[in-house]
């Protein structure tokens, strides 16, 4: 070490530290104050949010409040404001003397309040002190005293000068009685003066009135209302507090989004537009300033009750920066809801409504809840409420069985009590034991009663019980051999837009599970058919309604609904009988099948008890067992009545589209190779085919994925995104490569982080397999979930639906959509509207598109009027009991079946649905609640008519302004030819009389676009009255001529129809209806409809004057 | 290399002090030998100049008029260590504003972490779970730990090096500290936080620490190798070793020990030697074992009925 020169002065006690003190202090100083400045703005950015928002709202107020005050301006200058000015004017300077005359009282007459009552009080306040001292004093003698004392001091004079200079002299009680007489006086005098302003204010509010209803947005008054709360704003956190019922220390909910969302309640509409700053883009501030997009939701959920997180997820509590709010990091386990995601908020208190829609919103989430029972999710993935019968069933089964033990447990026991009793010791004893014997075999009689409603209930699970895929049993009847292993290859090469997905199967598996299924269907024949004729096959496929389900052509020929197959190439895979069989009635089974004995049932067992083989809805039981037999197909697919010559006919049709032969299938006879069958077995298993479809041998197999009910909850972690987990990550790229699947992609490849359940349910969806990539598995361990070539809007709604279906334990059960009322026969409809496909053919809420209406055909208007009738107000409309009876047999007929039952104009055939009772129970309550009518239904009781009365309706009934009959069907061939309304003889059974009766006013209001022309009757001096001629009997008839008319209907017999129909001036269709595109037979062409509503009133208008 | 995998771990809120530990070890590590190494210079110089001595009080000055002998507390002393308490007040708060708790989402039993790490202080037991059971790695071996920190006032007999640096005169006893806790414990701690991934795998630096990972590794027991299949066999053999590891470790110990401290040695008791030899084998025979289990994938050397080691 070299020596140092040695200092002079001691260097430990020399040494200055002042520069290191100096330093070290501005360094704490400095962290000081950015301890302060993080306290109060970098822990809360908020702060900086109601700074801008304060300015930018005030600077969008401006401009709002001229464009107010404009229109206010344009309000006020209309003749009826200024009629009110006028009055108000008049009014005021009537009343103003005495207004001002009142006023100088009451102003006069509170200074001398004022006055006495500086005295009075004071006094009162000893005399209220001495009273109390005297009731508690507990010496009688100084009570008596004071008391005394008290009494002669009120004997006092106190002196009271009034405003005026006068003084006056009062005693106590004086005092007292002239200061309630001078109040009396006043309050008097105010009371007069409320009289004399009453009819100005009156005139003042009705003018407010008048402005605020007849302005578009807010008055200049209420702007203003808002710049000064505006004015007022001081940072401050904004929270939503939900508290629990049961803790209220503990609230549920704290959010306290407001207080970035500051416009989001605001009465006035704002874009992020709106609140950029002026002359730039929207910014941050600006996005997160805009109100909510939809005040009606908003109205429905008050966020006062139940918060923003509830719907919208993030972290609620959170004010310390935008990721920590809206919880989009990796430990926050309920982020916000992307914006197009955002309707997975629904799901968490709506899981039980099948169809959400609200205005705009819901149709993402409905779509999704939608495509998950129709395109077979459900199959596989158990979700609850979805495809819930074969549990059911299993059970009532159980049910069923343990009450039969009971019985049989009560029936010894009964046995034993007799046997006691008959050996009791005396009477007494004797009879209570046989009581209690009795009351055993009583009770057996009740579970008797239990057990056949369970058989019911068994009856109706067998025929809710739907399978999403064809019935395999019946291939070998049903289809050309050779066309099995092609489809199976890839079912979206022959139909592309198949539910059947793609399962990635190798030729050995192909040919193993083709095999199979044909080795095990049933071989029964089936009757052949005669050919029929293919022309009017296709006219009636086109026309029967057969399009609002099924589809056909590829591609912009596309024609028809996506809820059943597309049957452009049926003709390749189909054999001709069968395909007569299954249009005449696809519910038709080869054989039913037992579930008890787990296997199809064949004549032979039905010969085995010299029964005749005959098993159709009526006949349900198996001859083995006595058990609930299978006896449907377990399709969706309705009867739709076609007479056996028409089935063929349009057999013939189907069978005639198709691409190429069906000869030129390469040969697949290996099928029938027994050697491959067991191969076949385990692959089926593996693929849980059994899902969608029925199988032999496979009829009691569950659903092989994994339960979807929670999946929006399960941790991130339990997702196994493989080899692509840093990937998904951090972000580094999209994996899936396939061009195809590629553009299935939602928000198309991964450009930032995707390591999150939408990111896996959207790639899933996408390409099921693709976290199988780059791993190597046998065939067995592979993934399993098929493709189901989705498109990106449908895997969105699916995303949305399972990011929404969340455990929903820590929301509080009271927000739960789970009403007792009404309102559930609604929830629980949608589920049958939505599995039958009801909405193909039927509008249940205005805007609704339905299949058909869509379709080229019905946008020519002959064709639109051929549309089926809309349901907007079917509850109102039907009376339950008929409607029972119509969704049983839309035919209303047992043995003319070939037809509607209320419009036998229409094309499109209602079809036979062959609906359980519960679902008919289940729809007829939708109806019923949807236009929120009771149930159960007392049908209204119809004043039965006078004779007068009689005439009178006739007399509307068939005149010439409004010829009901020209319209209304008869039951007469040759008139129903041209008259398309239903028959007035249904109106009875069907209608509920209110309905007739408002219908009659105006029907346009009730069903757009129905034929049936407005303005038949007209207000006046408070009732309806016919708006074309009455005779003169009409003359002093005070009462609704509408409701006359439809008491008139409702007791119209068959014999007075016919005898007024003879009597209707029948003029044939006019001449240029000869040339109108409808080519049916049947067209009605009555001139009189074809008119639009508006020319119909103007003919009854100039016929009245 | 995976750099963003290297770059988590490092910048994890949790890591920082480990972080901030190697640089800092090894900078007091050097002040505080570059210290004694002059200490010790001064130290041989004056044993050869005795005189010298009388004048020289501070290591790098000799005496000089005017000077104090002894300096006071206050303010010579306390000036110094407040301006150091207002430098570590101000990184605290600079600490505390800029990295915020690393805290979590709520606890659910049914997702566990992994990996699951204990705070960095602890890394280093965590890791000695690896290579002992559990009763030994965190029950026997931390009291050990204590009791062995407790026992070295008792033990140490040498009276030099109070109040300033030195290596020379206090060669055994700071050794001993460099490699039990500068290098074992601190090494146990790194090789925690930055080696050991998901599954308390090993990672090599840069690795991607891939959850599903799966390596195959077979660890045996000791007397598998030799052949030695009967219960009984086993804990005759494993005592065998372990007594023969303390026994031989004991005399090269004491060989090296009398030759290289003579002076510590003579002053020692039989009873301060004893516990002293006893807990230096104990800490050496961490390494060994860990060597063992690494290296060759030997998992337990002693097994009886009751524990294993």
């Amino acid at each position: 070490m070299p020596e140092l020169p040695t200092p002079d002065d001691d260097p430990i006690t020399s040494k200055s530290y002042a520069l290191y003190y100096a330093l070290a202090t501005a360094v704490l100083t400095a962290s000081l104050f950015w301890a302060l400045w993080d306290e109060a703005y970098g822990q809360r950015p908020w702060k900086e949010y109601q700074e801008v928002f304060q300015q930018r709202y005030s600077a969008f107020l401006k401009t709002a409040r001229s464009k107010s005050t404009q229109s206010q301006k344009e309000v006020e200058s209309s003749p009826d404001y200024q009629k009110m000015e006028q009055q108000y004017k008049q009014a005021s300077d009537q009343a103003t003397p005495q207004i001002n005359k009142l006023h100088d009282s009451i102003t006069d007459l509170s200074a001398q309040i004022l006055a006495v009552q500086n005295v009075f009080t004071d006094k009162r306040a000893y005399v209220s002190a001495v009273t109390y001292e005297i009731e508690t004093d507990t010496d009688p003698s100084s009570k008596r005293n004071r008391q005394r004392d008290l009494a002669k001091w009120k004997q006092q004079l106190f002196t009271v000068a009034f405003p005026d200079g006068s003084r006056k002299k009062y005693n106590y009680e004086q005092l007292e009685a002239e200061y309630n007489a001078l109040k009396d006086q006043r309050t008097a005098a105010n009371s007069q003066l409320g009289d004399v302003l009453k009819p100005i204010t009156a005139i003042k509010t009705q003018m407010d009135q008048y402005v605020s209803d007849h302005m578009a947005t807010l008055t200049p008054l209420q702007v203003t209302g808002l710049e000064n709360k505006v004015e007022d704003i001081s940072p401050a956190i904004h929270q939503i507090v939900i508290p629990d019922p049961r803790n209220s220390g503990n609230p549920i909910m704290v959010d306290r989004c407001e207080s970035c969302h500051l416009g989001i309640r605001e009465p006035l509409k704002l874009t992020a537009a709106d609140m950029a700053a002026r002359g730039q883009k929207p910014d941050k501030y600006a996005r997160a300033f805009v109100s909510h997009p939809d005040t009606e939701l908003l109205d429905i959920h008050d966020p006062e009750k139940f918060g923003c997180t509830t719907c919208h997820q993030g972290n609620g509590r959170a004010t310390t920066s935008m990721v920590k709010a809206h919880g989009t990091y990796e430990h926050w386990l309920w982020p916000l809801f992307p914006k197009e995601n955002v309707e997975a908020g629904c799901q968490n208190c709506h899981s039980r409504d099948m169809v959400l829609i609200s205005g705009n919103a819901g149709q993402v989430i409905s779509e999704g809840k939608f495509l998950f029972e129709q395109r077979g999710c459900m199959g596989c993935h158990k979700y609850q409420g979805y495809n819930s019968e074969p549990e059911e069933l299993r059970g009532t089964d159980q049910q069923i069985k343990q009450l039969e033990q009971q019985k049989i447990d009560n029936l010894k026991m009964a046995a034993e009590y007799t046997h006691e009793g008959d050996q009791a010791p005396d009477n007494t004893s004797a009879n209570l034991l046989y009581t209690k014997a009795e009351t055993l075999k009583v009770d057996n009689s009740k579970i008797d009663g239990q057990i056949h409603q369970l058989d019911l209930e068994t009856r109706d699970l067998m025929r809710d019980t739907k399978k999403v895929g064809p019935n395999l049993k019946e291939i070998r009847a049903k289809l050309n051999r050779n066309w099995v292993p092609v489809w199976l290859h890839k079912p979206t090469d022959f139909r592309r837009t198949t539910k059947m997905p793609n399962f990635r199967l190798n030729d050995e598996q192909i040919r193993s599970i083709a095999a199979y299924l044909w080795q095990t269907a049933l071989k029964d024949p089936i009757p052949h058919a005669a050919p029929g004729d293919a022309a009017h096959g296709k006219e009636l496929f086109e026309t029967r309604g057969c399009l609002a389900c099924h589809s056909i052509g590829e591609g912009d020929q596309r024609q028809g609904g996506d809820f059943a197959a597309n049957l452009t190439r049926v003709g390749e895979k189909a054999n001709y009988d069968y395909l007569v069989r299954w249009v005449h009635n696809p519910r038709q089974r080869i054989r039913p099948y037992c579930p008890y004995e787990k296997k199809d049932i064949g004549p032979e067992d039905y010969a085995k008890h010299g029964l005749t083989y005959a098993f159709d809805l009526d006949h349900t039981t198996c001859p083995n067992d006595g058990h609930e037999l299978q006896v449907e197909n377990m399709t969706v697919m309705p009867s739709l009545r076609l007479s056996q010559q028409d089935a063929q006919d349009v057999a013939s049709y189907l069978i005639t589209l198709k691409e190429k032969d069906p000869s030129s299938y390469p040969d697949a006879s290996y099928m029938d190779d027994p050697k491959l069958k067991a191969e076949g077995e385990k692959w089926i298993r593996q693929f849980g085919c059994a899902g969608c479809h029925e199988i032999s041998g496979f009829e009691d197999d569950r659903g092989i994925g994994t339960e979807l009910t929670q999946e929006g909850s399960k941790p991130i972690e339990r997702l196994d995104f493989a080899l692509f987990t840093d990937m998904a990550q951090r972000g580094e790229g999209e994996p899936i490569t396939d061009p195809v699947d590629r553009a299935r992609l939602p928000e198309g490849p991964a450009k930032a982080p995707w390591y999150s359940l939408k990111g896996f349910f959207e790639h899933k969806l996408a390409e099921p397999n693709i976290f199988d990539k780059g791993m190597i598995k046998s065939d067995t361990d592979k993934l399993r979930m098929p493709n189901p070539h989705l498109t990106p809007e449908q895997i969105r709604a699916i995303t949305t639906f399972l990011m929404g279906s969340e455990d929903t334990s820590a929301i509080p059960a009271a927000f739960q959509y789970a009403p007792e009322d009404a309102r559930r026969d609604i929830q629980e409809g949608w589920w049958i509207v939505r599995k039958y496909n009801c909405v193909g053919c039927h509008q249940f809420y205005p805007g609704q598109q339905t299949v058909l209406m869509g379709m080229k055909r019905y946008q020519d208007p002959d064709w639109k009027e051929q549309l089926p009738p809309k349901l907007l107000t079917e509850g109102a409309r039907v009376s339950p009991q008929w409607l029972t009876k119509f969704l049983a047999n839309p035919a209303l007929s047992t043995t003319d079946t070939n037809r509607n039952g209320v419009r036998p104009y229409l094309k499109v055939h209602m079809p036979t649905f062959f609906f359980s009772d519960h679902e008919i129970r289940v729809l007829v309550r939708f109806f019923q609640a949807l236009s929120k009518q009771p149930m159960p239904y007392l049908p209204e009781q119809v004043p039965v008519l006078t004779a007068k009365e009689t005439d009178m309706a006739r007399s509307l009934f068939t005149s010439q302004a409004a010829p009901c009959l020209k319209c209304h069907a008869t039951g007469d061939p040759q008139h129903d030819k041209f008259a398309t309304a239903p028959n007035f003889l249904l109106a009875k059974d069907r209608l509920k009389p209110n309905w007739v009766a408002r219908w009659l006013i105006d029907p346009q209001a009730i069903s757009p676009g129905t034929s049936m022309p407005s303005g038949l009757f007209r207000q006046q001096s408070g009732h309806w009255v016919f708006a074309g001629p009455t005779p003169p009997s009409f003359q002093g008839y005070e009462q609704d001529q509408n409701a006359l008319l439809m008491r008139y209907i409702f007791q119209l017999t068959p014999e007075e129809q016919h005898r007024l129909s003879g009597m209707m001036p029948r003029n044939a269709a006019p001449a240029k209806k000869a040339s109108n595109s409808v080519p049916a037979k049947g067209k009605r062409a009555s001139g009189t409809l074809r008119r639009s509503p508006a020319d119909q009133a103007a003919a009854l208008g100039s016929g009245s004057r | 290399m995976d750099w963003h995998q290297l770059w988590e771990i490092v910048s994890a809120p949790d890591n920082v002090p480990i972080v901030a530990l190697v640089p800092l070890l090894i900078f007091y590590t050097a002040l505080a030998v570059k210290q004694a190494r002059a200490n010790d210079r001064l130290i041989a110089e004056l044993e050869a100049n005795p005189q010298e001595a009388k004048t020289r009080y501070r290591k790098a000055w000799p005496f000089k008029p005017g000077w104090q002998k002894e300096v006071h507390v206050w303010p010579f002393l306390l000036r110094v260590e407040f301006l150091a308490a207002i430098i570590v007040t101000a990184i605290l708060m600079v600490w505390s504003i800029s990295l915020n708790a690393p805290l979590e989402e709520p606890s659910n039993p049914n997702v566990t972490m992994n990996p699951a790490k204990a705070p960095w202080y602890f890394l280093g037991l965590q890791e000695m779970l690896v290579y002992f059971d559990p009763w030994i790695a965190g029950v026997v071996m931390p009291t050990l730990i204590i009791v062995g920190l407790m026992v070295v006032p008792y033990i140490d007999t040498n009276p030099l090096g109070n109040g300033y640096y030195t290596l020379r005169q206090r060669r055994f006893s700071i050794g001993t500290f460099a490699f039990g806790f500068l290098f074992l414990w601190v090494t146990m701690i790194l090789i925690g936080t930055f080696i050991r991934g998901p599954g308390w795998q090993w990672f090599w630096p840069g690795q991607t620490w891939d959850h599903s990972r799966l390596i195959y590794e077979v660890n045996r027991d000791l007397p598998d190798l030799f052949g030695i299949t009967s219960n009984m066999g086993k804990v005759v053999f494993g005592a065998v070793v372990v007594g023969g590891y303390y026994l031989l470790g004991g005399f090269i110990v004491f060989a090296l020990f009398r030759r290289h401290q003579p002076k510590d040695y003579r002053r020692m008791s039989l009873l301060q030697y004893s516990i002293m030899v006893f807990f230096l084998l104990t800490m050496v025979g961490l390494p060994i074992k860990m060597g063992l289990r690494l290296a060759m994938h030997i998992k337990y050397v002693w097994i009886t009925p009751y524990f294993n080691i």
